[in-house]
């Protein structure tokens, strides 16, 4: 019933936007996108002088969607965000911004955001809300405790007025033990728990993968999931220039239990069972010890092969000592000690990891956590705020907290959604999106993001800081706040600037201030040896049944995004799978059990069981299932009637009405830590069916046995090359024979040739690519039935490809566009002209002259032409905000693709001539380009030499995918590299 | 052109028929009433027709999407619907043209029926292009007519555009040649009609034909000339046609035997329609006389080497794809034969190929129920030819990464049956309200094969009486009232 | 306006004969109605064939030229679009097009030439007289010779070959 009123809030939010939006001439432009009657758009009185009509202004800030605090621009057109971009100058993120970031901007367009105020559901005003709350807490005085529960909070300011807040209640309000309790949804507290054993303090540190030359990861999916995976990505690509003669390329061991993003692109992958984990880092713990010529004895159960594995790592390593870098995502305490032992007797600390300006990404405790549940089972806790996080569904035995919860006299919540929690909070205050006020992020101590609005906000919705600042009784704007902190704490954290209002305006243009580490945090103390060498002793836990991994997924990294129809559409990058969690099987474990994909399985542990479709999985240990969190939340109800309706239309949501499910209450606490991984009861098949909406339905480059023409086993689609070859190899340019041609080429591109080169060894498939591409052209999303049916309509795709078979598979990742063919084979069948090429050697799709023959799709090689099936849907009329006014939004029944964003380069030529002079390389971005955490793609100008695409272009990896067919693909692509101990084998693909 | 004909020749209408009989035999079905079987036959061919009709609207309401198609898998039903349509069409013009110029006389009590069959299955096969588009009230676009857009005219490059213009003069010549054959049996009917609409309608549309020898002079250089564009023309358009696929890029479509391949297969498929649609005729409308069984022996026979020369193609493809040094066009073949779709290859071999073989038998040839059996098997198989062509080249080419399956949708099915129903209806409206057989050419080859003059003269004397008595009058300078 | 005397024959063997000895007679043939294209019948008549090849064949060289002229213009003159990089011009892919239009021009000129030569019209009443020729008489009109010594030869050559019924009409 609350439902109902919040979706019916998105009416009028609309119409103040456009009250607020008239002031920057957003209104006759948002009216003419959604047909609002003219009267509602209001001309402006004066032209504010930093917007000018039709022209985009970027504004730096500070990412949300996560905790990892990645900088980016926003690019606002007429007062109306449309795109997040990376910010390139930003220290962590270096211009790369993931695909949950970059999907966040439809959350600010989000309809069935919460727009008011409300009390048991019913909407109410500040003051009222306030002035109860308040009465609440004064009659609850010495009636229990007061929490503050919160994911990590980065922000300093939040961090600050929180501390105030609970002094305040401390203080006046009798509540004496009033606390912060953090915890995080994907909780890494036993990093910080090892720390605090082997270091004293409570760290996580910064991880540099730049400066590692070898590279071990157990089961910590760095570049997809783990920490802050754009961070990550662009220190990964920094490490493997393969530059320098010979090339250089740091070594990446990745051991973990299914194939995660990080081990599709491991140099060396080795698949062990999560239980094995903590006995092969203690095996490594020895042989780096015996490296190190200070031996220790360890009980050792470990298999020949894996034991071999582990000497042979550790020497690697240890030849690499302060050039190395031991990463473990286990959220076992003794397990990440051994770790923190291995990176110490490395000799890593300070090297490749800092605990000095460690990172801030994630603060949450397990043990406060765990105490809290305890404490609010034993009802001891009288008022308890939650703050933007939704503990009822990210916590196992979710119903369990909701019971709690009830029975507690006052809980506020500061939501941004009418999630799990929300639903049971007395008091719902929402609060503003991040696009939509003030704000700061300190991601990585000594680093400080910057928020700043970028549009009004759309409802009545109050910052936290406000919120608090109101309940503690002094009530102040977010603004003031912020500055404020930054004036007292901030500045004299620096010595560039003295003057604030200078440092002040420097650090909001750059979205970010760099500064000295926080002075009163306290400092790790020296390596504690007997802690790790107990750790050592303890013996493994020993089991051998199936075991469950809970895992996070790229396209949603936990049950916040679940709102987000992008996200929801975006192909899993090593699954495919879209609008769905499932359970991963490794193909001889489901055919034991006689399951394909599609088969449900029910999946059952000590306290709980789920239901799940199966998707078998190479890579994966035999003995693992393993399911995606994050999926099944209330938000995703929304998606009941997506994509478009017609006779044999299927839902897109579940029999549970939701989209998947979650696997959060499959959760275990363990040691006082969430565990992520556990042991199945039982696996059973349910005869049930779910198939699943893949965007790719066949996996390898290996033509299946019985129809492959004999010596042509394989298609040469994506190439690889040792790393030892690459060496031995002349840098010559790679002439590929080319064909005589039938006619002369009698189409010259007199200015520009555009063309693209993407690197396929720096790609790691993380899908920003696909999701700037969606932002930026305005694809539709089409519901999972029309997914399933092979319809979805990204632009830009990547192709994924196993080779190998079984726990030893090899993954490569091939973005995957229209090629801009010189000679396109989808031009000559169009009957109607429709798409032609242009004198800058772009392959123009005419949308209002196409009939729809869909002659040129077939055609295509590449098929990467998308068909508008049906009218797509452009209902939501606040998510039409979000369209780019420089794309046409596309009719049904014409043909669509990748235009190599010619609307940004028409911008740029446009700027260029205004300002009288040539276009430099680099000046203009493809939308997927600037996202591209690991600058995996280059576009430019062919027709300049110079420029860095001519260039790559005579690189000896450089090939052009089926250049057999002579069509003369504009975009070429760099072979694959693996650098293997036996190396030079690595021509599986050629 | 006049022409000798051996007295032992067998004639070519059976039962000693007088000029008189022919037209009475064959007028009888259009000035009766209807039959219940006739009507029985027409509504369900109706209900069929309102079906697809449905569909279409549905669709066309709707979007394409309400088809089964996607992103790799572009075309499916809809194209294989439009060649099978107009293959069917091919055996009319090749009966009525290209028989004609080979002199084979037999044709003329099959030819009427088969052009009608001509103009019916172009009509089909001419919606599937249309409605396939994604934007069909924009079909015109495929006209090179001015327009505000520069003019921009249109891509006489693709494939598309050759076969738009191909379509369309194959259905406006069949449309005129059946048209012409038609005048003088209108004639025929008009002046046995009694006075009434039907009359006057017959009156108007039959342009006061009267049987002047020096019109009937001109029509034979007319007719002639007709067949011998038609010739040229039936063959163009299915090569045309093939070359929808020969002109791309796909393995299993860019391949140069297409046109001859496509003609042969075109021959054969509407040759089978011929045979069953005929079959049926000339029980329901007592034609037996003149569709006799030697028609069917030689149609037969037309139908045996058309399968010949369609299996030479499957063998010659096959082996030049499994030969080629291309490894896709490889591929493409193994698949096509024992891919996902393999049993479509199995079937489209077997109905087009093997099965046929059996007309090698006088005995079968002659058996005019097995015949229509094989008939039917082969407008299946040949259905299934174009359906494996397209669909397995698309659903798996040059990416695996963009391999896709296909499966209909219920729209796709509803609209193949809506084209067999208007098919249908078409034919039977025609069987009910035209000619079935050309009466002038019957009449001119009912002496073939028998001794002596077709009707016997008169006894002297009677003649010599009313040419008397006319004469008698004449001198008394009066015309006589007829 | 004409009188002719009409005779009626039941079998072409008749009409023919007539017609041949009409003319061996030096009676001019108005003209003669019969069922079917009487093979032979021109030939006795003495008509000379027809000129439609010639209209024909002028009509579909005119329509291929101006399909190919205009295909030519459109590609590579008026507005030349690069397509698939192919050659502005590209002769081979014209000829399809041109030879649909030459064969479209060429049909439906030489029937409408045909139409109108015979002035066959929509509508056109048939003369009464003739209606046993759409079904199974063979009629022969010869034009009315001025003295009567000569109509009595035409009636004796009607008898001649069985007329079977003679009359005198209009034309």
């Amino acid at each position: 019933m609350s439902e109902t009123k919040t979706a019916t809030g998105g009416g009028p939010s609309r119409r103040e936007f456009l009250k607020a939006a008239g002031f920057t001439f957003a209104g006759a432009l948002v009216g003419g996108c959604q047909r609002a009657p003219e009267q509602e758009a209001i001309p402006p009185l004066s032209q504010p002088e930093d917007i000018v009509a039709g022209r985009p202004s970027y504004y730096a800030s500070t990412c949300d969607a996560c905790r990892a605090g990645c900088g980016m621009l926003v690019k606002s057109y007429d007062g109306r965000p449309i795109k997040l971009e990376g910010n390139p100058e930003h220290p962590l993120s270096r211009g790369g911004l993931c695909a949950a970031g970059q999907a966040a901007l439809l959350g600010l367009y989000d309809r069935l955001r919460l727009q008011h105020p409300s009390r048991e559901g019913q909407e109410n005003s500040w003051e009222e809300i306030d002035r109860d709350i308040r009465d609440r807490l004064h009659d609850l005085r010495g009636r229990g405790g007061l929490r503050v529960l919160t994911g990590t909070v980065t922000s300093p300011t939040i961090q600050a007025s929180v501390t105030r807040f609970l002094k305040h209640m401390r203080e006046n309000g009798d509540f004496a033990d009033a606390k912060h309790v953090a915890y995080d949804p994907l909780s890494c507290s036993a990093i910080l728990d090892a720390h605090e054993r082997t270091g004293g303090s409570r760290v996580l540190p910064r991880y540099h993968l730049d400066r590692a030359e070898v590279i071990a990861g157990f089961d910590a999916d760095f570049l997809g999931t783990w920490l802050s995976p754009v961070e990550f990505t662009h220190a990964y690509r920094v490490g493997r220039p393969l530059t320098g003669d010979p090339p250089r390329s740091s070594y990446h061991v990745q051991v973990e239990s299914r194939l995660s993003l990080t081990g599709s692109k491991a140099d060396e992958r080795v698949c062990v069972a999560p239980e094995e984990m903590r006995a092969v880092l203690a095996r490594l713990a020895v042989a780096v010890a015996r490296q190190a010529g200070a031996p220790l004895d360890a009980a050792d159960e470990l298999s020949p092969s894996l034991a071999g594995f582990c000497d042979r790592l550790a020497l690697r390593l240890w030849q690499a000592r302060g050039h190395s870098l031991v990463l473990c995502g286990s959220q076992d305490v003794p397990t990440q000690v051994v770790c923190n032992f291995i990176n110490h007797r490395l000799e890593n600390y300070g090297a490749t990891l800092d605990i000095d300006r460690p990172s801030l990404q994630r603060q949450g405790s397990d043990r406060d956590l765990a105490t809290l549940l305890h404490d609010l089972d034993a009802g001891k806790i009288a008022a308890l705020f939650i703050l933007d996080s939704n503990p009822v569904y990210d916590l196992p035995d979710g119903e369990g907290l909701a019971r709690a919860l009830r029975q507690v006299p006052l809980v506020v919540c500061c939501a941004e959604r009418l999630d799990e929690t929300a639903r049971l909070a007395r008091y719902v205050c929402p609060h503003p999106h991040y696009l939509e006020s003030w704000g700061d992020a300190e991601a990585v101590s000594g680093v400080i993001g910057l928020r700043q609005p970028t549009i009004p906000r759309l409802g009545e919705t109050r910052p936290v800081i406000e919120s608090l600042a109101a309940w503690a009784g002094a009530p102040k704007p977010a603004y003031d706040l912020l500055r404020e902190h930054w004036k007292d704490h901030v500045l004299p954290r620096q010595a560039r600037e003295r003057d604030f209002e200078a440092f002040w305006d420097r650090s909001v243009h750059d979205g970010y201030a760099e500064v000295d580490p926080d002075p009163d945090r306290v400092r790790p103390k020296d390596f504690n040896l007997a802690k790790a060498q107990a750790a050592l002793q303890a013996p493994a836990a020993a089991d051998r049944g199936q075991t469950l991994v809970l895992y996070s997924k790229v396209g949603m990294p936990d049950g916040s995004h679940a709102y987000n129809p992008w996200l929801q559409e975006l192909p899993d990058p090593i699954s495919k799978v879209t609008w769905d969690n499932y359970a991963c099987l490794s193909p001889d474990a489901a055919a034991q059990l006689g399951l394909g994909d599609g088969d449900v399985v029910r999946v059952e542990v000590r306290d709980g069981a789920l239901e799940l479709p199966v998707r078998v999985q190479p890579g994966q240990h035999d003995r693992v299932v393993a399911v995606a969190l994050g999926y099944g939340s209330i938000v995703s109800e929304r998606f009941a009637g997506i994509g478009p309706p017609w006779l044999e239309a299927r839902p897109t949501v579940g029999e549970n009405g939701l989209v998947g499910q979650n696997a959060a209450a499959l959760l275990a606490w363990e040691g006082g830590t969430l565990r992520y991984a556990r042991a199945v009861e039982k696996l059973t098949k349910t005869g049930k069916k779910h198939p699943l909406a893949l965007t790719q339905t066949y996996d390898t480059l290996t033509l299946p046995a019985h129809l492959a023409p004999p010596g042509q086993e394989r298609r040469p689609l994506v190439q690889e090359i040792g790393l030892s070859r690459l060496a031995r190899k002349p840098a010559a340019p790679p002439h590929e024979d080319k064909p005589a041609d039938l006619w002369p080429n009698d189409h010259p591109c007199p200015e520009h040739r555009w063309g693209m080169v993407i690197d396929l060894n720096a790609c790691t498939g993380c899908s920003a690519c696909v999701i700037a591409c969606q932002a930026e052209n305005n694809v539709p999303v089409v519901g999972r039935d029309e997914v399933r049916r092979h319809r979805e309509m990204h632009w830009l795709r990547i192709d994924r490809y196993y080779s190998g078979a079984g726990a030893a598979v090899e993954v490569a990742h091939q973005p995957m566009l229209c090629q801009h063919c010189e000679r396109a084979p989808c031009e000559t069948v169009c009957p109607v002209l429709a798409t032609v090429h242009s004198d800058e050697g772009l392959n123009e799709q005419v949308y209002n002259r196409c009939v729809g023959t869909r002659y040129c799709a077939n055609n295509c090689p590449y098929k990467v032409r998308r068909f508008n099936w049906f009218a797509y849907a452009h209902e939501d009329k606040l998510q039409n905000l979000a369209l780019n006014p420089d794309v046409t939004v596309r009719s049904r029944g014409v043909m669509e693709k990748c235009t190599f964003c010619v609307q940004r380069l028409q911008e740029a030529k446009i700027e260029a001539r205004l300002r009288g002079e040539h276009l430099h390389d680099g000046e203009v971005q493809t939308a997927c380009q600037q996202s591209c955490p690991a600058r995996a793609i280059v576009f430019g100008d062919l027709n300049d030499r110079a420029s860095q695409v001519a260039r790559l272009r005579d690189d000896p990896r450089h090939y052009h995918t089926l250049a057999e067919l002579n069509i003369g693909p504009a975009v070429g692509y760099l072979k694959v590299v693996r650098n293997r101990p036996d190396d030079g084998e690595g021509q599986r693909h050629d | 052109m006049t022409e000798v004909y051996p007295p032992l020749r067998q004639p070519l209408v059976a039962g000693d028929k007088s000029l008189a009989d022919v037209t009475q035999e064959v007028c009888a079905p259009l000035e009766r009433r209807s039959t219940a079987l006739w009507w029985l036959a027409f509504l369900a061919a109706l209900s069929l027709l309102a079906l697809g009709v449905a569909a279409v609207y549905y669709q066309v309401t709707t979007g394409i999407g309400t088809w089964g198609l996607n992103r790799s898998v572009g075309w499916a039903f809809d194209i294989t619907n439009f060649v099978f349509w107009i293959g069917i069409g091919h055996a009319g013009t090749l009966i009525s043209a290209i028989l004609f110029l080979f002199r084979q006389r037999w044709r003329t009590a099959v030819n009427r029926s088969a052009e009608a069959m001509t103009i019916f299955a172009v009509t089909c096969a001419g919606l599937f292009p249309v409605i396939h588009m994604g934007r069909p009230w924009l079909f015109y676009w495929m006209l090179p007519i001015p327009n505000t857009r520069g003019p921009l005219w249109i891509n006489f490059d693709s494939a598309l555009t050759w076969d738009f213009f191909a379509i369309t003069t194959y259905f406006l010549i069949s449309l005129t040649f059946w048209y012409v054959g038609l005048l003088p049996d209108l004639a025929t009917v008009r002046d046995r009609a009694k006075p009434g609409w039907r009359r006057r309608l017959l009156a108007f549309v039959s342009l006061g034909w009267n049987g002047s020898y020096r019109t009937w002079h001109r029509y034979e250089t007319l007719y002639l000339l007709l067949a011998g564009l038609a010739t040229p023309l039936v063959v163009s358009v299915h090569s045309i046609v093939s070359m929808d696929f020969a002109t791309s890029m796909l393995p299993g479509w860019h391949t140069t035997i297409f046109p001859p391949y496509f003609v042969a297969g075109a021959i054969f498929s509407g040759m089978a329609m011929v045979l069953t649609l005929m079959l049926i005729a000339r029980k329901v409308m007592h034609l037996q006389d003149y569709i006799t069984v030697r028609h069917v022996d030689a149609m037969g026979k037309i139908v045996l080497a058309t399968s010949c020369m369609v299996g030479l193609a499957y063998a010659i493809e096959m082996f030049s794809a499994l030969l080629s040094p291309n490894p896709y066009e490889q591929f493409t073949f193994l698949n096509r034969a024992q891919g996902p779709l393999g049993w479509g290859y199995a079937i489209m071999v077997t109905c087009n190929v093997l099965l046929p073989q059996l007309l090698w038998l006088r005995r079968f040839r002659t058996n005019l129920a097995a015949v229509w059996v094989l008939s039917i098997f082969i407008n299946v198989g040949m259905w299934f030819e174009r359906f494996v062509i397209i669909t397995t080249s698309l659903e798996r080419d040059f990416l695996p990464s963009s391999w896709a399956d296909y499966a209909p949708t219920s729209i796709e099915l509803a609209t193949l049956a809506g084209s067999f129903g208007l098919f249908f209806t078409c034919f039977l409206l025609f069987c009910r309200f035209l000619p079935m057989i050309a009466i002038a050419e019957i009449k001119g080859v009912l002496r073939i094969g028998r001794e002596g003059p077709a009707v016997e003269p008169r006894d002297p004397a009677s003649a010599e009486a009313s040419a008397l008595a006319g004469v008698s009058r004449l001198d008394g300078n009066q015309g006589v009232k007829p | 306006m004409k009188r002719v005397l009409v005779g009626s024959f039941a079998t072409e063997e008749h009409i023919l004969g007539a017609a041949r000895a009409a003319r061996e007679h030096g009676l001019r043939i108005a003209d003669a109605y019969t069922p079917y294209a009487v093979h032979g019948l021109d030939r006795a008549m003495g008509l000379r064939p027809s000129r439609l090849p010639w209209v024909c064949f002028g009509l579909g060289l005119l329509g291929a030229v101006f399909k190919l002229a205009f295909q030519f213009w459109a590609m590579a003159v008026d507005w030349p679009i690069n397509v698939g990089g192919k050659p502005w011009n590209s002769l081979p892919a014209y000829v399809p097009v041109t030879f649909e239009v030459m064969v479209l021009l060429a049909g439906l000129g030489v029937v409408l030439a045909f139409l109108l030569r015979c002035r066959l019209l929509p509508g056109k009443q048939a003369t009464p007289l003739f209606r046993g020729a759409t079904d199974d008489t063979f009629l022969l009109a010869l034009e009315r010779p001025e003295d009567p010594g000569d109509v009595s030869v035409v009636s004796q050559l009607f008898r001649d070959f069985h007329a079977v019924r003679v009359a005198e009409s209009e034309l």
